[in-house]
């Protein structure tokens, strides 16, 4: 198999959820001396955005996303690793993410995750219901790029004003990139509580984190 | 039928199950099996279907959903299943009428059939939104003052004397404490002081909910809305919102909302999970009537053709085989002040009357902004009274549903949001400002001609 078509076939066994042969694909692909970086780019990543474009069209839906990004997360276990040893290492981004306190429901939250994930972003979701300190902890801990806050109560809203307040409090906020969102979330009330950005739905999220990561110069 | 103590016990005792495996293996295999086994196919040109063999296997297909899968309880992980024949107990026992309100303002609330004749119970308001402390008195009364208003699902608030109220906080119970005073005076100064609430919308824990559990407040003709999480889950605080109406003699209400695009799979799996929702809300919370609202991954609004063919199927399954009372939102991507509001409208209040449920809103911007009045609520029930009128059957509704929904969908992404309620009503006297009685009006002519409905 030539090098074009394992990263086809990687990309095709990604967008499938096939964590099995996502796995087998990659391991020859290192056996093969294949650059893995490359088979990341090429490969998951190309699948991962087949995942994307069709979940946005509703061709495949939520649980077909989150089995792809199992697959790659199993892939790139395999080749992540012999890429650092190259020292070729993706340089991620890294995101946390959560629905605020006060709040369980999660699907939108997860939507924003996985398409975070099938776009290169390193996600750490925190679940739901998470008090804001949490967020800014575990922010802290793995260095963060994004703080993403996601609520379908406006009674759980004032917990995001309350995140960028203590982020201030704690003299942090210029450390991060706050992203908020969910049912009640307008555009406006982002921009008056200082958030650096807003998505109307998982895609706009998307492209808004890559614009803030652009404007910022980061990798 | 289950008693909820037993429902407890269960919620303590079935089986462990972390929640992915629960969504994954459990909700969304089992929802991809059953339609395709059942070959449950949504079609876009067929909102409204007139395939009476298509709404069976729904509700077959839930049915089966329903007891595979139980309901997940979060805060324990473990899985309240139920026995058929508690599910169909469930069934048998279920309201097929309900007095609500008192007086001159009750109404009779029943279980819509197919291409129903009957007048379709309206439930006014801008359900789900969180609505500015100074606007919600005349907001409500500009619903409550539509004579063709019978009942209010009004949104909840979000600041309380300049305080933001804040989840699971001692403000939650005054946030919904004050909604309720409001809405009782405003029923007052409408001259609607028995007309009957689905209320407590501020209490998002089961605090609020506690709190205004007194004839004061919340009467035994009200009701509140218990969700069922997405998809088939609950928790201890929607457990004890049930317990507490339980005792208090007040109407528990299964609000399904399960998501396109979500766990369930595309609208097929969204249909055979809200079979299952109703049923397991029914046999778990008791719940005497159940609110329809298909949520759209993107546009959230029920407009939405995939969720209008939702309310569709799932009305007329529902219908067929398990009479149940059913109210079927009218959430709309656009705002009151446009004219995309009203095509909106139409569409999805056309859809909910002629296949089993009745109309609740007119949620505009899907409740984001305070941009709502009476006015398109009016419209709404208008529509749904023309169409009755009209003997309208599914065929004919579903040309109609065709075009309407030509008119918006492409907007759905970015829709028309309008304008807040004090810049369409004059605030004081609560009636339509000019302007915008006239695109009333004028949409309500233009929609009359296209669809051939008098109204």
């Amino acid at each position: 198999m030539s090098e074009a078509q394992l990263f086809e076939e990687l990309a095709n066994a990604v967008y499938a959820g096939d964590d099995a042969k996502a796995v087998e694909l990659s391991k020859k692909i290192l056996e093969a001396g294949i650059e893995p970086l490359k088979a990341i780019n090429e490969g998951l990543m190309k699948g991962m955005s087949r995942v994307g474009d069709d979940f946005s069209q509703l061709k495949i839906y939520l649980p077909e996303v989150m089995l792809a990004a199992e697959a790659m997360k199993s892939a790139l276990a395999v080749l992540e690793p012999e890429a650092l040893k190259r020292g070729k290492a993706t340089v991620k981004s890294k995101v946390v993410i959560a629905t605020i306190t006060g709040d369980i429901h999660d699907i939108g939250k997860n939507i924003v995750a996985m398409l975070m994930r099938a776009n290169g972003f390193e996600v750490y979701d925190l679940g739901r219901d998470v008090p804001i300190d949490e967020l800014i902890k575990k922010a802290e801990e793995v260095k963060a790029d994004f703080i993403c806050a996601s609520t379908l109560l406006s009674t759980s809203m004032p917990y995001m004003e309350d995140l960028i307040s203590l982020l201030k409090e704690r003299g942090i906020r210029e450390k991060y990139l706050v992203m908020v969102g969910g049912g009640p979330v307008t555009r406006e009330w982002a921009a008056s509580i200082g958030a650096d950005g807003y998505g109307d739905d998982g895609d706009e999220a998307v492209k808004v984190a890559k614009e803030l990561l652009q404007r910022r110069g980061a990798p | 039928m289950t008693s909820i103590w037993e429902v407890i016990d269960r919620a303590e005792t079935g089986t462990y199950m972390e929640e992915t495996d629960f969504d994954l293996k459990i909700v969304a295999k089992k929802c991809k099996e059953l339609v395709k086994e059942y070959d449950i196919r949504y079609d876009p040109k067929q909102i409204i279907t007139s395939d009476d063999s298509l709404a069976d296997d729904v509700f077959e297909a839930g049915l089966r959903l329903a007891l595979e899968s139980g309901i997940y309880c979060i805060d324990t992980k473990r899985v309240v299943k139920f026995e058929e024949y508690e599910l169909k107990e469930g069934i048998i026992s279920a309201p097929r009428r309900l007095i609500i309100g008192q007086n001159k303002d009750s109404r009779i609330l029943y279980a819509r059939g197919i291409e129903d004749e009957r007048s379709p119970i309206i439930c006014g308001g801008q359900a789900g939104a969180a609505i500015p402390e100074e606007w919600y008195l005349p907001m409500a009364i500009s619903y409550m003052k539509e004579p063709l208003v019978d009942m209010i699902n009004n949104g909840g608030l979000a600041v309380v004397e300049g305080r933001k109220v804040r989840t699971k906080t001692p403000l939650e119970i005054q946030a919904t404490r004050r909604e309720l005073s409001m809405l009782r005076e405003a029923a007052r100064r409408a001259g609607r002081p028995g007309i009957s609430f689905i209320a407590a919308e501020s209490s998002v824990s089961a605090m609020g909910d506690l709190a205004i559990a007194s004839e004061r407040y919340m009467r035994r003709t009200d009701s509140h809305l218990v969700a069922l999480l997405n998809e088939l889950k609950t928790d201890f605080d929607r457990i004890s919102k049930v317990v507490n109406f339980y005792e208090y003699g007040a109407h528990n209400v299964t609000l399904v909302d399960p998501i396109i695009g979500g766990y369930a799979g595309g609208p097929e799996g969204v249909a055979v999970c809200f079979v299952a929702s109703f049923l397991l809300g029914r046999a778990m919370y008791g719940s005497d009537f159940h609110v329809c609202h298909p949520i759209h991954f993107r546009y959230m609004s029920t407009s939405a053709p995939e969720c209008m063919w939702n309310l569709n199927i799932v009305g007329q399954a529902m219908a067929r085989n398990a009479p149940f009372i059913i109210m079927g939102d009218v959430w709309t991507s656009a705002g009151a002040g446009s004219e995309m509001v009203f095509y909106e409208t139409a569409a999805n209040t056309i859809t909910n009357v002629v296949t089993g449920s009745h109309p609740l809103g007119v949620s505009a911007t899907n409740g984001k902004y305070p941009h709502a009045t009476g006015l398109e609520t009016r419209f709404m029930a208008e529509v749904a009274h023309a169409a009755v009128r009209s003997k309208l059957n599914r065929k004919s509704a579903n040309a109609i549903v065709v075009e309407l929904a030509k008119r918006y969908a492409d907007k759905q992404g970015k829709p028309d949001i309008g304008k807040p309620f004090p810049e369409l009503y004059d605030v004081g006297r609560v009636i339509p400002k000019p302007e915008w009685n006239a695109t009333y009006l004028k949409m309500k002519k233009e929609i009359s001609e296209m669809t051939g409905l008098e109204f």
